[in-house]
């Protein structure tokens, strides 16, 4: 989230799209809730289903699945052609007066391709996406946004196809309900109003899904909504604390903080750092990036400590690398295991036997190990994934450990929630059994490994063997005994190592004392004389005055702003933001747009506490101290945009600067209606015949989205578990409309069975009206959809049903990989 | 002494009294139950235990109901002419001077609609009282039961009473019956003048 | 009926903020340490189908026509009403197995309730279930949490205020001054301690535009009753008024000679 969830009641349009807030965020819609009673705040919902959230809606849009580029181009399209968007904030604060190389060409010039699209090797040469540069080095600009080169008017030209009888066609949404919505959100487009947008799995989980949301942040610039209290663009996260394990470099291809993962190529620190570090000449641009080389720094000295030194590149060389292009991402690594390429697994904290695309591809992946080992709160269908439904225990060799874990009320700990606040939390009872919280497991293997390395050597024993690992007191053989988990705040929070000093300052300006916590990132170095674990949580444990402050057990409750910021209840990162991009939310003078909810104002007269001089900001922590834009030294407010400003051209991204529709891999149309290039011409393909997929095929005519209900959580592992839970959803269900019932002769509570081109599964039929067959270029589409809750092994009778997972596609985003199970094909027929 | 006439045997007479004492008891915890006499439930120790004695004592007197039939269903269920005439002129309880009734076989008409009568209402409100005890969730049964139970037992409270007092104060003579189960043969032959001639007497 | 309007306390649902999340159903079970039934899926969401002993409140999910969406999707809490005029209460036949809470509620005393299920047949709502011994189980407006100062299971979770506990009459003011013009339950049955802030015809919520209490209880409260006085009374009466009057029964004598 840009902003956080009690400032969805800040806003005036709420668009839910790409989400269902009601059933998988349920406590959200207490501050849609109060937006709609206390603001007279209107609530759009766009869904392929009319789900809990529609229930709620002013006005509800159906769509088909996968379309939301279309619908979305559709709006960019209608808020320009009606002069809808924010003037000011547009030429001001984003790439719209950018001018572009005049050798890039709009997908809508190439018939569905950006330039420099090569068909070999399926990837686009981004030379084109590129900004004309002036004499200074600094990019052109059109601030009357007429130049055809200008990213304003290529953004006119890209969306011009999207006209309400296309998008209507590709979406199936009638052309009065776009017109409907387009016009309520659009309303947002003034400096007194207000939108923001709820996004979760449903616009993430596309071959397009990256682009979806690119879509929605054009609008929001558009329309002047990102930085404002009640506006942004907000990723409602699927788990408490997924929003902690992907600052903390869950990810593949990122460290903690975002930091890329280097690849072999990058062999040395300072080639790391040149690569990885934006560069600007506008002295305007804060370009926040360019402190990246401290950051991976400090990074380095928290994790290797002494043992990282100058003299050897802070231990840069044991950081594991990435092979050039190598992708790890989920759907990669399970087919590596298909293809007999791991020997062992750790499954810790999930299912992928049932939260995994093509999940009958990954069970078979499971039996070709030797070993796995299986870390959870409970056994699951991953674990005895051996003994499942077509498996033969004596064909598979592949040796199983469970780990038992703690739960969550069964240790102490950060979790940080959508809006980045990181809270801390406390043991309630102890571990049941001989489960472990996941630190003292790690600490567990990591000795055990290390001490491995140490008595046989490796071919790498330095990344093991060279960790710092000072979470606790250590025994004789040097082993800590117990995992202090304060001791891993702080280690993430920073050190400083040295006496530090501001060496801008004359005379040099004390900054830190040796061993003391850091305050913030501002003083990291990148001279080895700080360490941070993870640099944007730098100040959450942090020292005020000599004495050591958990910032994330804070539990004050002043809001001061009245905007429900809190700033006193636990800490967001960074450094205690509550709103990002806030700069945004006031004029170049440090104006509030909106009076009536400031989320910070320049006043010029008060003096800064710091240097004392008159001019400081008010409200929330500003997106750096600097002041307003248009002063001596202001600068732009999008601090972590190299060129300061929103990014309504967006190079960064692999498969255009501009969302583009593109079908799903499997979809029910021959061709794309909007252009001659059917699916997103980036995405990875796989070729096993376990991996089939099946376009406008009459064996899979349906459309079908998977999707979770609030009586249940990921694959159900916590929730199956439950009779309380189990009562009110006890069985995989397919819903589906009537006029589609009608024609298979399916009844209401009948038992189906769904296949698609992976598998097939039962499911009880859910008879509704809430889906509606669609029209899509002329012929009827329909849609179906089903929770992916379930799995084999509980309930114990079978009564439950299977993973919808069984079903779904092993195709990803081009960006992320992000599997597409939104949208693909199926059959039904009665069982 | 004169010559004795066995009316009844004494698993008859045992019978009756077990059947007079369950609805006694039935008819006292109703009222308890009806009017949430404290003091009742007090006398039988609280709710809980009230309820099981009712419940009990219905199960008690239903079966014995049902053990009457064998002593009684065939007569009851036997007219003639004179049950007729016996209806006619009330059973000769209607006026104070003596009046000769019909011929009357072992039980006389009264007495075989009078067990009739609680036989069929037995049956109603035992059936309705098990359906209060033992079903669930079937709201529409529960109410209709409740109706019955509650109409079966306005009539066995006017009944019960009234065949007390036939069979004690309104007959004398007649209440060593269900003491001794005998009766002096020439009350026998005044009473019961048909069964007699029956068995020979 | 008790004057306890005062300081009365109620529920107000708000269908409109409703998300169907059922939190509150899964809270109730929580407090109520209520077991988990084992229910199949019958082709909508609502499990289980009715309220069960196991269930003291549930969600009610029904699909009904839209102008201008596919259907109109609408959750409904149900639950005990807490009428002030209560038909259970009316005809209870167990003294102290229903009772009436300081705050208005209709609260129950298993160990007091003699399982005849008089209050099934006497309540308006059809609410009252009983458990596998016996026993009454339904809504007791958590007095036991009341009792400590805190709000009942069900609308300390609701996420959206759906559910709100509070002063009776307050709610009431409060859902007026949302825009709600008639409050279901305001004046019903003496005023129910559950009430709803509907937008339209109780009808489409699934609630009886003018709930009563079953004609088969004011027939038994205000007939057979009585009726079961008069006819005992009567029989007693009449058999002494005849032993009095006309006296017992004289055959003529002449009859036994004769034989």
């Amino acid at each position: 989230m840009t902003n956080h969830w009690i400032d969805i009641r800040n806003a005036d349009v709420i668009l839910v799209m790409g989400s269902n807030p009601a059933e998988n965020h349920p406590i959200s819609m207490k501050w849609v809730k109060e937006a709609r009673e206390k603001r007279g705040a209107k609530l759009i919902v766009v869904d392929p289903r009319f789900t809990r959230t529609a229930a709620k809606a002013d006005v509800y849009a159906a769509m088909r699945s996968g379309t939301d580029i279309s619908f979305l181009g559709g709006m960019i399209k209608y808020i320009l052609e009606n002069n809808l968007y924010f003037k000011e904030y547009v030429t001001e604060y984003t790439n719209a007066p950018f001018l572009v190389n005049p050798d890039f060409k709009t997908a809508g010039d190439l018939n569905g391709l950006f330039s420099g699209y090569d068909q070999k090797t399926r990837k686009y040469d981004t030379k084109t996406w590129s900004f004309q540069l002036g004499e200074n080095g600094l990019p052109k600009k059109d601030h009357t946004l007429r130049n055809p080169h200008c990213v304003f008017q290529l953004l006119k030209k890209q969306y011009a196809r999207y006209t309400l009888n296309e998008v209507s066609d590709i979406t199936g949404t009638p052309k009065e309900k776009l017109v409907e919505v387009y016009k309520l959100y659009a309303s947002t487009g003034r400096r007194d109003k207000v939108g923001t947008e709820l996004y979760a799995m449903g616009w993430t989980q596309h071959t397009i899904g990256t682009q979806n949301i690119r879509a929605m942040c054009i609008i929001q610039l558009l329309l002047g909504n990102i930085g404002m209290a009640g506006g942004g663009i907000n990723a409602l996260r699927g788990e408490s604390n997924v929003q902690g394990s992907t600052d903390q470099g869950l990810l593949f291809n990122i460290l903690p903080g975002y930091l890329p993962v280097p690849t072999a190529s990058v062999t040395e620190l300072k080639t790391y750092i040149e690569k990885f570090t934006p560069r600007t000449k506008d002295p305007k641009s804060v370009n926040w990036w360019s402190n990246r080389g401290k950051y991976i720094t400090s990074y380095l000295k928290a994790i290797y400590g002494a043992k990282a030194r100058k003299e050897n590149d802070f231990g840069y060389a044991w950081l594991p690398k990435l092979d050039e292009g190598q992708n790890g991402s989920w759907l990669v690594l399970f087919d590596q295991m298909f293809k007999g390429k791991f020997e062992g697994f750790f499954a810790w904290g999930q299912n992928p036997a049932c939260s995994g695309a093509n999940a009958g591809k990954v069970r078979k992946s499971l039996a070709k190990l030797k070993w796995m080992v299986n870390v959870n709160l409970f056994d699951n269908e991953t674990g005895s994934f051996w003994k499942g439904p077509g498996m033969d225990p004596k064909d598979v060799q592949t040796e199983v450990f469970l780990l038992p874990a703690a739960s969550s009320v069964e240790k102490e700990g950060s979790i940080s929630n959508s809006g980045r606040w990181a809270q801390w939390r406390y043991k309630a009872i102890d571990p049941m059994g001989q489960s472990k919280p996941d630190s003292e497991i790690m600490n567990e293997l990591y000795f055990r490994v290390k001490s491995l390395y140490l008595r046989q050597g490796g071919k790498s024993p330095e990344p093991v063997v060279n960790l710092t690992w000072n979470y606790g007191e250590k025994d004789s053989t040097g082993k800590v005994k117990e995992v202090n988990i304060h001791n891993v705040a702080k280690e993430i929070n920073g050190y400083y190592l040295e006496d530090v000093y501001d060496k801008t300052a004359t005379p040099p300006k004390l900054l830190g004392k040796k061993g003391e916590l850091c305050a913030s990132f501002v003083p990291l170095q990148a001279d080895g004389t700080t360490s941070c674990g993870c640099w944007i949580y730098s100040q959450s444990y942090t020292q005020k005055e000599g004495k050591v402050v958990n910032m994330m057990a804070r539990r004050g409750k002043n809001d001061p702003t009245g905007l429900g910021l809190y700033p006193e209840w636990s800490w967001a990162w960074p450094v205690n933001r509550r709103i990002i991009y806030n700069r945004a939310s006031v004029d170049p003078h440090g104006r509030p747009w909106d009076p009536s909810r400031p989320v910070i104002k320049w006043d010029p007269v008060k003096p800064d506490p710091v240097t004392k001089k008159p001019g400081v900001w008010v409200g929330d922590v500003p997106d750096g101290p600097a002041p307003p834009m248009a002063t001596d030294n202001g600068k732009y407010p999008f601090i972590m945009m190299a060129a300061g400003v929103g990014a309504i051209f967006g190079p960064g991204m692999v498969d255009g600067p501009f969302p583009e529709h593109y079908e799903a891999l499997e979809c029910p149309l021959e061709a794309n209606l909007i252009s001659k290039q059917r699916i997103n011409p980036t995405i990875k393909l796989f070729g096993d015949k376990a991996d089939a997929y099946f376009s406008c095929d009459v064996r899979y005519p349906f459309v079908a989205s998977t999707y979770r209900v609030s009586e249940h959580w990921q694959t159900g592992v916590l929730t199956r578990h439950l009779p309380w839970q189990l009562e009110m959803q006890p069985q995989m269900f397919l819903e589906l409309s009537e006029e589609l019932a009608r024609e298979k002769s399916i009844n209401d509570g009948d038992k189906v069975i769904v296949s698609s081109g992976r598998g097939e599964l039962w499911a009880v039929a859910v008879v509704t009206n809430r889906l509606k067959p669609f029209k899509i270029g002329g012929s009827t589409v329909h849609q179906v959809g089903m929770p992916w809750h379930f799995g084999w092994q509980y309930p114990e009778d079978g009564s439950g049903g299977e993973s919808a997972n069984l079903l779904t596609p092993t195709v990803g985003d081009a960006n992320t990989m992000i599997p597409e199970t939104k949208a693909f094909m199926v059959n039904v027929r009665k069982a | 002494m004169s010559e004795m006439v066995r009316k009844a045997g004494n698993e008859e007479i045992i019978n009756h009294w077990i059947m007079a004492v369950s609805c006694i008891l039935l008819i006292i915890t109703g009222y308890g139950f009806l009017f949430q006499l404290k003091g009742v439930y007090a006398l039988f120790g609280g709710n809980y235990a009230m309820k099981v004695v009712h419940n009990w004592a219905g199960v008690v007197f239903i079966v014995s109901l049902f053990a009457t039939m064998f002593n009684y269903l065939r007569e009851a269920l036997t007219y003639d002419a004179d049950d007729w005439a016996w209806i006619k002129m009330g059973g000769g309880y209607l006026s104070k001077s003596a009046k000769k009734a019909p011929p009357m076989g072992k039980l006389n008409t009264g007495q075989k609609f009078y067990y009739l009568v609680i036989l069929a209402a037995g049956i109603v409100i035992a059936a309705s009282g098990f359906s209060i005890w033992q079903v669930q969730g079937n709201r529409a049964l529960t109410q209709v039961s409740h109706l019955v139970h509650n109409l079966a037992f306005i009539l066995f409270v006017v009944a019960v009473p009234v065949h007390a007092y036939l069979g004690t104060l309104a007959n004398p003579g007649t209440f060593r019956i269900m003491v001794y189960g005998t009766v002096p043969i020439e009350f026998a032959r005044k009473k019961y003048p048909k069964w007699m001639k029956e068995i020979g007497k | 009926m008790t004057n306890r309007t005062n300081k009365r306390k109620a529920i107000l649902v708000t269908p409109e903020v409703c998300i169907g999340c059922r939190g509150c159903q899964t809270a109730c079970k929580a407090w109520n340490q209520l077991p988990g039934m084992k229910t199949k899926n019958t082709g909508t969401m609502q499990n289980p189908p009715d309220l069960e002993p196991v269930d003291y409140n549930m969600i009610r999910y029904s699909e009904v026509p839209s102008e201008t969406n596919p259907v109109r999707w609408l959750f409904v809490s149900r639950r005990c009403m807490h009428c002030d005029d209560a038909g259970c209460m009316r005809i209870c036949p167990a003294p102290g197995a229903l009772f009436r809470t300081k705050e208005g509620a209709v609260a129950f005393d298993k160990d007091k309730c003699i399982g005849c299920k008089l209050c099934v047949a006497g309540c308006p709502f059809d609410v009252p279930r009983y458990d596998k011994d016996g026993k009454i189980a339904k809504c007791h407006l958590c007095y036991d949490r009341l009792a400590e100062g805190m709000q009942p299971a069900c609308t300390k979770t609701c996420p959206t205020g759906a559910l709100r506990f509070g002063d009776r009459d307050q709610l009431i003011a409060q859902a007026k001054q949302a825009g709600y013009g008639k409050i279901y339950g305001e004046a019903d049955l003496g005023g129910l301690g559950t009430i709803f802030a509907f937008k339209d015809a109780p009808k489409l919520y699934g609630y009886a535009d003018k709930p009563n209490i079953p004609e088969s209880v004011i027939f038994w409260h205000n007939v057979l009753k009585p009726l079961a006085v008069i006819g005992l009374g009567g029989a007693l009466a009449g058999a002494l008024l005849h032993y009095v009057a006309i006296g017992p029964h004289k055959d003529d004598d002449e009859e036994v000679k004769k034989s």
